[in-house]
This record gives structure tokens, sequence and C-alpha cells, in this order.
């Protein structure tokens, strides 16, 4: 054991090391700030920023947690006609980024828009979402679907006998859900968790758009009015401490949870939903998909079909879509290569070594993109010119910004590995790395299939890190969507939306395939909605 | 000798900027890439790239982020002779950047609200009597800032402190993230008026002729400090290896030919004395203007930022 473990913790090391040069120039570059200044940080702007920031998360968190299990709870435990449909639907919305869903909410819900109208009619005044139920609407909308996505798929290897026995006993189906089946899922909704607070920590469409002051949004206005990059990088820095306090939160109660999640027969049909519970499933999944998806969906397509027929999607346009898909592919790969080693390291070795090349390599998730791209800029200006202004940066940064997401999905396969299926492998005379080719990788590909799934839906949506670090006149669609935004016309920038969601269907398709060929049972496909 | 292609760092939008670069790669043959982004963001970039930027040029909406460049030493100054034809109060004191159209900071009225024929002066969106009645940005907009800065300079610290208090109780807490907006609002009047960069109403007009708005150029009268205004501008990177072609883009940008293309796209003023402006904007000279040179937006702006945030603006 110690033969494998040097070298990995070494790799682990080094990766986290790279992860956390946008940490090392926050501390930097925070270190300069004089205590005074701290002081008239921390008494005019922190309080507030705390509790607009953690109520924001609550707010969110909270609410992807309502949409995100009950309608994966309806799609995994109910059979019904239109099960595969509502399934991508309910999936898609992860496609949208949040600053074109909070464009879209802003339109819909003015004086003049049928929503804001309907309101008008129902309520006597106007539908405000400039404030944190707007913004908290708009980051649940955009986030639910991980919930939604990592629970199905706990629910679905639950096994549903424990369910069964439980009803047999004559429990309620409320009894049964709150007593057997929450806590078979209790890991799947701590992963999903941490994925949708750590977005909404990091959140810069939405809050800018409907100028909430979270501590992103401040940041953001430190760096570009002033150009304080003392100030900017204090406010990171304490938003980097939150997201750790988090992360150990959260990490403590999948810890605790873990044991629900081992290998168990994984063989579930739901049972055929009745009549009333058709009701419920298509009025409450309907209501989800209307605002998540298809809302958004139409108004991308009738701003596309205006672009269309004004001729505005020329050739340009497919090199905007082509430059996005090479960055988000290139990051996704590397991202779910580099994960590997951390997470691995992290699952074999609980020490204090493996725990801080976890928490280093989360930063770039939790640092605002501005932040991430100029600590970025200063390091390759200092220690890799030759990199500088060419692709291989921009796709370094997008791999430190999402490689936690990485890392999570990756590492949540791995608790599946117990030591003991390892040790067969290296008894059976099995080299290290062969282990690793013939008993790990096969056993955990699921989980690195999710792993670049994830990655590339981020990476391609990314708008601020690219914006600065993307090499000279290479735009990118969420680069379009922005330039197109920023004189106000953001129904120009409809096309490069649309084709982002378009984009993303393949990876979809890809995690759902694997989510299924995990339990090696094609068969199960259709029973399972894909 | 093929020439490099030319790199903008443009804060402007693109739709704005390719009529004029057209005409420039036209006649010259020689490629522009415009590199957009937020004219601050592309200033943090040129600030820590150094000597290894890519930027030939910087183009920003905003006279106070090309002096805020100018006195980080980020552009190299620019020859007397190319700017000779532009007034000095739109160019840097030593000439590091060069300003290239000018819009207008001024009121939009809904013509159909009653009690609305008082207002003439920006300082009278401070007035009780509109409480609830205006529409305005949020204060980390870009022209809010400058025009912010101009009212400062022009009428003195105290009054634009009573100003900002006295919008912040009429607006409520309610602002918008857009100028075109605020522009809507009046015009369909959810409020009465507001305050603007000159061209969103025309711009606004153009695609709604018959919509009940009208504009007024503030603070007209003898003692008024007349209209605020701010320039979209050009700089040369200090690090430009390309300083002869940038020069004659620059040339290209000031010329007649430029100076028209560039501002008419946004209905804005060229710069440059003798170039008529978009037909349906109020014509150069028939108007009072604020007496401050440009520069001065970059170099009071974080007396501004400190104005503000005292207040709380929203």
């Amino acid at each position: 054991m110690h033969s494998v473990a040097r070298p990995l913790a070494g790799t682990a090391s080094l990766i986290a090391l790279l992860a956390a040069i946008p940490l090392i120039f926050v501390v930097y570059k925070s270190s300069g700030l004089t205590l005074v200044k701290w002081r008239g940080l921390w008494q005019s702007r922190i309080p507030e920023l705390f509790a607009n920031t953690l109520s924001l998360s609550v707010l969110v968190a909270i609410g992807c947690l309502i949409l995100g299990v009950s309608a994966a709870w309806l799609v995994a435990r109910r059979d019904f006609k239109g099960r595969r449909v509502i399934s991508w639907l309910l999936i898609l919305p992860l496609a949208i980024p949040t600053y074109v869903f909070a464009h879209i909410y802003t339109v819909i819900t003015a004086d003049d828009g049928w929503l804001g109208q309907i309101w008008l009619v129902f309520f006597d005044q106007s539908l405000d979402i400039f404030n944190i139920w707007g913004t908290a609407l708009v980051l649940i909308l955009a986030g639910f679907s991980y919930v939604f996505l990592l629970v199905r798929i706990a629910l679905m290897d639950a096994n549903s006998s424990l369910e069964e026995a439980a009803r047999i006993q004559g429990a309620s189906p409320l009894a049964v859900f709150w007593h057997v089946s929450l806590p078979l899922i209790r890991p799947a909704i701590a992963a999903a968790m941490a994925i949708v607070v750590l977005h909404t920590l990091s959140d810069f469409g939405a809050v800018s758009m409907l100028r909430f002051q979270t501590f992103t949004l401040s940041i953001y206005l430190q760096l570009s009015g002033r150009l304080d990059y003392e100030a900017a990088a204090a406010l990171s820095l304490i938003l980097v401490a939150l997201s750790f306090t988090f992360i150990i939160v959260e990490r403590f109660f999948r810890r605790r949870a873990r044991y629900f999640s081992q290998a168990q027969s994984r063989h579930h049909i739901p049972r055929k939903a009745s009549k009333g519970e058709l009701f419920i499933i298509w009025f409450w999944l309907g209501l989800i998909c209307l605002f998540a998806f298809i809302v958004p969906l139409l108004w991308m397509l009738q701003w596309s079909w205006q672009a269309i027929i004004s001729g505005a999607i020329d050739g340009r346009f497919w090199g905007y879509t082509f430059n996005s898909l090479t960055v988000a592919v290139l990051a996704a790969t590397v991202a779910m290569i580099i994960a590997l080693p951390v997470g691995l390291f992290h699952t074999r070795a609980k020490s204090w070594l493996s725990s801080t090349c976890l928490y280093f390599s989360s930063v770039g998730f939790v640092l605002p993109g501005p932040v991430v791209a100029l600590g970025i800029i200063s390091f390759a200006i200092f220690a890799l010119p030759a990199l500088y202004g060419g692709l291989t940066l921009l796709v370094l940064a997008l791999v430190i910004r999402f490689l936690p997401l990485a890392i999570q999905s990756q590492e949540a396969a791995m608790q599946q590995l117990t030591p003991s299926i390892e040790q067969a492998g290296r008894v059976l005379g099995a080299g290290p790395l062969e282990n690793l080719k013939r008993v790990i990788l096969p056993m955990i590909r699921g989980g690195m299939a999710s792993a670049w799934v994830l990655v590339f839906i981020d990476a391609i949506k990314e708008l601020p890190a690219t914006l600065l670090l993307r090499p000279v006149g290479f735009d990118t669609l969420p680069v379009r969507i922005w330039i197109e935004a920023s004189e106000e016309m953001l129904e120009l920038a409809a096309p490069a939306a649309l084709i982002i969601v378009i984009a993303t269907l393949p990876a979809i398709w890809l995690m759902t395939r694997t989510s299924v060929n995990r339990n090696g049972n094609k068969d199960e496909i259709a029973s399972r909605g894909f | 000798m093929a020439t490099e292609p030319l790199v903008v760092y443009s804060g402007r939008s693109d739709q704005f900027v390719l009529p004029v670069v057209k005409a420039f790669t036209e006649k010259t043959g020689i490629e522009v890439i415009l590199h957009n982004a937020k004219s601050t963001a592309l200033l943090s970039k040129l600030i820590l790239e150094g000597k290894r930027t890519e930027a030939d040029l910087f183009l920003s909406n905003d006279a106070g982020n090309l002096q805020v460049g100018a006195d980080k030493d980020l552009f190299l100054p620019l020859p007397e002779a190319l700017t000779a034809d532009i007034p000095a109060q739109y160019r840097a004191p030593n000439n590091a950047w060069v300003g290239l159209s000018s819009r207008m900071r001024v009121l939009v009225v809904n013509t159909e609200a009653e009690n609305t024929q008082f207002i003439d002066s920006i300082f009278d969106l401070a007035d009780p009597a509109l409480k609830g009645r205006l529409a305005i940005t949020h204060s980390a907009n870009g022209s809010y800032i400058a025009g912010t800065t101009v009212y400062m300079l022009a009428a003195g610290i105290d009054e634009t402190r009573d100003w900002l208090n006295g919008m912040k109780a009429n607006v409520a807490g309610k602002v918008f993230n857009k100028h075109g907006k605020v522009v809507k609002a009046v015009a369909q009047g959810k409020a009465d008026v507001g305050l603007v960069n000159h061209y969103y109403i025309y711009r606004h007009l153009a695609e709604t002729p018959d919509a009940p708005i009208r504009m007024v150029l503030p603070d007209q009268g003898e003692n008024g400090i007349g209209v605020a205004e701010n320039v979209a501008g050009i700089a040369i990177s200090r690090h430009s290896k390309n300083i002869d072609v940038a020069k004659q883009f620059v040339a290209f940008l000031v010329s007649e030919q430029g100076q028209k293309i560039f501002a008419e796209v946004n209905r804005e003023y060229p710069v440059r004395p003798g170039i008529a402006a978009a037909i349906e904007i109020p014509a150069a000279g028939s108007f009072k203007v604020s007496n401050v040179a440009m520069h001065r937006l970059g170099d009071e702006r974080n007396r501004t930022f400190d104005l503000i945030d005292s207040i709380g603006m929203p």
C-alpha cells in the first residue's frame, strides 16, 4: 500500500497546488490591506453581505431540495406515460446559464410581460423580482436539476425491498419516504446540496442581473469600479472561508450517512401511477418543467427565429459554437483525469494532507470567476509567460474552476470501492497500474462520466473567466451572449443560448446512459425512464 | 510587408464599432480584431499584463476609464499632430487618449404625465413632487457615475449630495439595471421622468415613433451648469508592437470619414468640430454643455464612489 500511496499523495498535492493558484493571488493581494481598511470593510459591508449571501443560499438550497427530491421520487417510484420526456425536461435546465434565466425572467415578469400582467390582474401590483425572492427563484430553477439527477439515481439504485417491507407492515407512504427512502438517498442529497450551494455562493449571472448584493457582486464592484484589488481580495477570502465551512459541514453529514450506500441488489420496478397520482404528477412536474425549461426554451426559439430571418446567423456563429465545444471538451477531459488522483487519495487515505488537497482543489469553484481569471493572469505572466494568451491558459482556468465537480462525482463512485476488491486484484498479481486499469477504472466509469458531463455543462456556460482569459479574437457562445447583451439587446443572444442547450444534449444523454449501464442491464433502460 | 492584425481591447458594443472597423480595413487592408469585455475588466487586464499584452489599442465608452488607464501609465501619448483637430477638453492632458464621440446626459419625460412642466434641471429630480415617479439606473452604471462626477465638479459636492439623497427618496429603492428600461418605463407611463443618455431616447423612438416621450436638455438657463457629457475614446497601449499601424487607426477614427461613421451608428456627437451628427438629435452648439474637461472623470472617480457609497445609493 505504501508504494502506491506516495506517488498518489505527490500527484494529488501537485494538482491541489495548481488549483490553489487563485487563492494564492487572493491571499497575496489581501495581505496589502491595512488594518484600518479591513475594519472599514468589516463595519460597512461585510455584515450585510453575510446576511444576504447566507439567506440566499438557504433559500436556494430549500427550494432545490423540494423541487428536486419530489420530482426524483415521482419519476423513480411511479410509472407513467411520458416519464422519459419529463426526465429530460427536468435535467435540461442545467444547460441554461443563470444570466440567461435572469434575463428571461426580468422580461416576462415586467409589467408588460405575460407573467407580470397576470400578476397585476391578481395582486394589483407589479411583480418585482429584483430582490432576494426573485434571485432565489432564478437560482432554484437553474439548479434544482442537480438534486433531481443525483437523487433519482440514488432512488433507483436503492433497494426497494426495504420500502416494500415497510409498506407491508402498514406504514403510510409519507412515513415510508421519511423513515426508509430519505436515509437511503441522504448521501445523494448531500452531494447535490454541495453543488447547488457552491453554485449559489459563486453565482455572478443572476445576482448581477437582479442586483442582489452578495459577496460575488460586491467583489466584482470593488474590482470594476475602483480597481481596488485589495478590498476585492479581502472579500474573496471571506467568501472562501464561508464556502470551506460549508464544505466541512457537508462532508461531516455525508460521512455519517455513508454506510447506507453500500452495494445492494439493484432492481426496482416502479409501481404504475394511480389516477390521483397521475394528476399530481402532471400538475407538479408540468409546473416545474414549464418554468424551468419550456418558458426559457420558447423565448430562445422565438428570438432565434427572429435572428434567422434577419440573417444574423452567419459563418462566424458556427465558429463561436466550435470554439465553445473545443474549450468545454478540453476542460471536461482534463478535469476528469486530474480529479482522479485527488479523489482516490482522499478516499484511500483520510489524512490532513488528503483533506487539504481536497479543500484547495475546491477553491476555484467558490471564488468569483473574475477573481479566478485575474489570479491566473498574474500567475501566468509571472511563471508561465510562454502559455500566456493561448488556449491552454483558458482551459486551465476552466479546469481550476470546475475541478471540484469532477472530484465530487468521482469520489461518490470511489466510495463503492471497498479495499477488499482492490486487495483481491493485488493478491491475484496485478501491479498498481494494472489494478487501476482493470479493477478501479471499470468500477468508477459511471462516476468519471458524470464528472466529465458536469464539468462540460458548466464549462460551456462559463462567462466571467472566459471573457478575461480567452485568446485574442477567440469568442465563445457565452461571450457572444454577453457582447450582444451589453447593449441591451439580449434578444440577439438567444441563438447562442439555444446552441448551448443543444450542445449539452449529447452530454446529458451520455450521463443518463452511463448511470444505466453501470448496472449492466439494458432491459432496465425503459423502466428507468431512459 | 504583410501587417499583423491590430488588436483592440474594446469596451464598446461590437455593433457600434464594426462599421468603422470595416471602413478602415477596406481603406487600408489592415485587419482589426475586436477583443470585447467590460472596459474596467480590460483595464484590469492591461494592468496585470504589462509588457505581455497583445493589445495595440484600448477603446472605452467612458473617459473616466481612459484617464484611469492614463494615470496608471498604460498608454503611449499620441502625437499632437494626430489629434490637432480634436478640442483639448476631449483629450488627456498629456494626450494619452483622445475622445471620439460624445453623449449627453438628458431627461426623458412622459408627455402625458401631469405636473412635469417644471422639470428643466437634473436637480429637479430630487424634488419631492417626483416621489414614486422617477426612473434611474442603479449607481454602479458607468454613465451614472460619470454624470455624478460632472455635477459634483460643476455644482459642488453638497448640492450633489442633496440631489442624490432626494433621488434616493424618490425612487424608493426601485432602480433599473439598463438605460433602455428607464426609457421604456417612462414611455409606458410607469414613471414620469427618467435620467438617461440621449441616444437611448432616439433608439426607443426609432422602434416606436409615437411613444409619448420628450427629451429635456437640462440646466440650460443663464446660471445652469449645462448638460453633462461623457466621451467614448481610444488610446494606444504603451506595449503595442504595432505602434505605427495603431496610429494609423487612430488617425482614421479622428478623420472626417471615421468620425462620421463612429458617431452616427449610435446617434452620438462627433468630437471633431464641423462634422454633423445624426439628423434627429439636436445640433451640437444649439445647447449649453457643462464646462468640465473629460479627463477629470477619471481623476475624480474615487471621490464620486465615496459620495455614492456614503449615501448608500441603490
